[in-house]
């Protein structure tokens, strides 16, 4: 009795086992979409920021910069990127699995900060953009439209670093349920 | 009588003369200060600039939001902060440089505090007047490694005209900022009127 309990306990370990390495890199969250997708091949994802379009809207060149700036710094505050580059870098050509994070501004609206300090309810600066990732083939992997204000206290350009956190949250939180954010926006395609 | 009357005749033409002698030495001042004026202008385009700004972002290795003293040197565009080691940036690697008007509270966090914590909405009334004009310098410059790299400056109002000429003089090419000042009130007295 007791020498055939342990059989089929020793049997039971070994059948884990070989299931176990017969299918070695297969998690439990993974899909198969993710795993057929050409963009991800393991190996981790970097990101190229580009500057800020500022479409049709008047914003000024102070805050298209400080965007840009800031959203370089949020994403890799993230370290969902292995590197993060800037728009120009010789280094981008050599880099494998690049993004191409492009940021277009759909609505801005100039605030004040006296306004906003004698009325509280008025004054507020207000910017909408339109953050695309795209491979370096031209698809498009993830399209989110993120705000970014400051209502209360704090200068216009606080505004600016709002909404690169936003940015930055977003594309974070689309690759979230996997280790790896290439399964999950492999898997947009 | 007489005597005085001869004196007088005698007095006329000296007058003459050094009052023409006068005007030609006036001219003669004119002429070399304008002389000095347009030899100095190359020179100035090269002495040493500088003035009190705030980093607000953008300069490696500089904390944002501090004071400090913004200068220009040869073909260098130097930020210290205070005690510390500047921050350099060679001006022929600036491709453009943008100038804005910004209005912002004085007074930093203790004074929103402050005003905060004042009875009976007082701290809205000390908001009312409570606040300066500055000019927000923008540069853009390629990094070593070819990326793009913005720096925002702030200045005293009047102060951004003046490193934006000095950039300019060294080359820089600028963007129009009138244009822009203009463009931004449009937009927001159109926001206004909605």
């Amino acid at each position: 009795m007791k020498t055939s309990r342990r059989i089929s306990w020793i049997i039971g370990v070994a059948a884990i086992l070989a299931t176990a390495l017969a299918f070695p890199g297969r998690l439990p969250g993974q899909t198969s979409a993710a795993k057929s997708s050409g963009a991800t091949s393991g190996s981790p994802m970097s990101v190229q920021v580009d500057r800020v379009d500022p479409g049709d809207s008047d914003l000024a060149y102070s805050f298209q910069v400080a965007i840009y700036e800031k959203l370089i710094e949020e994403l890799n505050k993230t370290k969902q990127f292995e590197r993060v580059l800037r728009e120009g870098d010789r280094d981008a050509g050599n880099v494998p699995n690049l993004l191409i994070l492009k940021t277009t501004v759909e609505k801005y609206t100039p605030g004040d900060e006296t306004r906003r300090a004698v009325t509280t309810v008025s004054g507020a600066t207000k910017l909408t953009v339109r953050s695309q990732l795209f491979t370096r083939d031209g698809k498009i992997v993830l399209e989110r439209t993120v705000n970014g204000e400051v209502r209360f206290f704090g200068s216009n350009l606080q505004a600016t670093h709002n909404l690169a956190r936003n940015i930055a949250k977003a594309i974070q939180q689309s690759s979230s349920g996997s280790e790896q954010p290439s399964a999950v926006l492999g898997a947009q395609f | 009588m007489n005597r005085l009357f001869v004196r007088r005749n005698h007095r006329y033409p000296y007058f003459y003369g050094r009052a023409l002698i006068g005007l030609w030495a006036l001219w003669l001042g004119f002429g070399l200060g304008a002389l000095a004026q347009g030899t100095a202008l190359p020179v100035n385009a090269n002495a040493p600039f500088s003035t009190r700004a705030t980093h607000l972002l953008g300069l490696e290795n500089t904390k944002s939001n501090c004071d400090g003293t913004l200068s220009i040197q040869g073909n260098e565009l130097q930020f210290q902060q205070d005690g510390k080691p500047g921050a350099e940036l060679e001006i022929t690697s600036v491709r453009q440089v943008f100038l804005n008007e910004e209005s912002k509270q004085v007074g930093g966090l203790p004074m929103t505090l402050g005003k905060a914590a004042a009875p009976y909405g007082a701290g809205r009334v000390v908001s009312l007047f409570a606040h300066k004009n500055y000019d927000v310098l923008t540069l853009e410059y390629v990094g070593v490694d070819g990326g793009v790299h913005g720096v925002i400056f702030q200045l005293s109002k009047g102060q951004g005209d003046l490193v934006r000429n000095e950039l300019v003089a060294r080359g820089v090419s600028s963007s129009s900022g009138e244009d822009q000042r203009t463009k931004q009130s449009t937009a927001e007295v159109t926001h206004e009127n909605k």
